[in-house]
């Protein structure tokens, strides 16, 4: 008898027990989940300056290879055909052309760009 | 002064043999190579040694950049991109590495050498073409061919695409050398402005500080943008390998 009175009384003081632990973790989670939110929205701040710099790296690139492979390459077919500096131009032009056609297919977002938009996607999920 | 003192923002990228193996000269680009190499090789097979379900600190580096590349690849390449995935991942890790290193004073940086960047942007590129030809047969060159033109306006357009698909591996090569190379020089001519202003001997020397603090805060920006030119060429590369997946606009 005394020994079931004695679960008893242990199964009482351990369900009190329980029920002060899951409302000290349900106080500690929201608390991080707070700090988590702050964490995340720092985080995205500064993938959103680190993706703006991506695309200003990239568009820089772009232009200055388009004019550089339109250069080289009319530079080399007037040095073989001996008709300088007709090529020369003409090639500057649509390397110039080609340079700010891949901008702007990089800006209109012709050419994917996703993983960043997937990763905040995983991240809000 | 300068001249004299010999501060010379340009000869840290100086190559030199620093012994050698039989014949073969080993430089000390080719010792911070083997330096990187090592360095990756470490992270991911040591670090994914003990398969631990909660990761330690080496496995969590491994998982992190395991995570980061495959969500890259899937999102810009798709699921068919995913078996390229061990030579992006070589790529990304190689160029990541070989930036972070060379931010350590007294290093090399491996990647600040156009030669280097582009064998790595012309090893990208050749896959794409061989892997597009061998996919796709004749038909990845519709890549070049822009749908819904007027006839009259196609070979300008063609010959402009073609520019452009030339041009990517100068971009993708240039990008990542030029960014590395002008980094590290801001960062040595501002050192180098903390020393002339100290050696100066007048009272220019309580202006030190500034360029100190300038070199500071240009390491830092170099750390970001290290990580963010090993990223780009990474997303650039899935980028291309899309291109020969799926061709035709």
């Amino acid at each position: 008898m005394k020994e079931v009175d004695h679960e008893d009384g242990g199964d009482r003081a351990l369900q009190e027990r329980l029920a002060k632990l899951a409302g000290a973790i349900e106080k500690k989670q929201a608390d991080s989940s707070e700090s988590d939110r702050r964490q995340a929205e720092a985080a995205a701040v500064g993938g959103e300056t680190g993706k703006a710099m991506a695309l200003g790296f990239r568009m820089l690139a772009e232009l200055i290879a388009g004019v550089a492979v339109g250069a080289i390459i009319g530079w080399q077919i007037d040095q073989w055909s001996g008709l300088s500096p007709v090529f020369l131009i003409i090639f500057l032009m649509l390397g110039v052309t080609a340079g700010f056609w891949n901008m702007v297919k990089l800006g209109s977002g012709k050419t994917p760009n996703r993983s960043m938009d997937a990763d905040r996607k995983d991240r809000n999920d | 002064m300068a001249a004299e003192g010999g501060i010379d923002p340009i000869h840290q990228f100086v190559i030199a043999p620093l012994f050698h193996i039989g014949p073969l000269p080993v430089t000390n680009s080719a010792v911070f190579m083997i330096a990187v190499l090592a360095a990756a090789t470490f992270i991911m097979i040591i670090g994914t040694s003990s398969r631990a379900l909660v990761p330690g600190r080496l496995q969590s580096l491994g998982e992190v950049a395991y995570e980061f590349v495959a969500n890259t690849v899937r999102g810009s390449a798709g699921q068919d991109g995913m078996r390229f995935f061990p030579m992006v991942f070589s790529l990304f890790m190689f160029v990541l590495l070989s930036n972070l290193i060379g931010i350590i004073p007294y290093t090399f940086t491996v990647t600040s050498h156009v030669i280097v960047t582009f064998a790595l942007a012309a090893l990208v590129i050749l896959t794409v073409i061989l892997y597009g030809f061998y996919r796709n047969g004749l038909h990845f060159l519709h890549l070049f061919v822009p749908s819904g033109v007027s006839p009259i306006l196609l070979p300008l357009l063609v010959l402009i695409e073609v520019i452009s698909f030339v041009s990517r591996p100068i971009s993708l090569s240039v990008r990542l050398f030029a960014n590395m190379l002008a980094g590290h020089i801001t960062l040595k001519v501002f050192g180098g402005f903390v020393t002339m202003l100290l050696a100066s001997g007048t009272w220019a020397v309580i202006l030190a500080p500034l360029p100190f603090a300038m070199t500071v805060a240009l390491t830092a920006l170099e750390l970001l943008v290290a990580f963010l030119q090993a990223y780009v060429f990474a997303i650039l590369t899935c980028v291309y390998l899309n291109d020969a997946i799926h061709p035709g606009h």
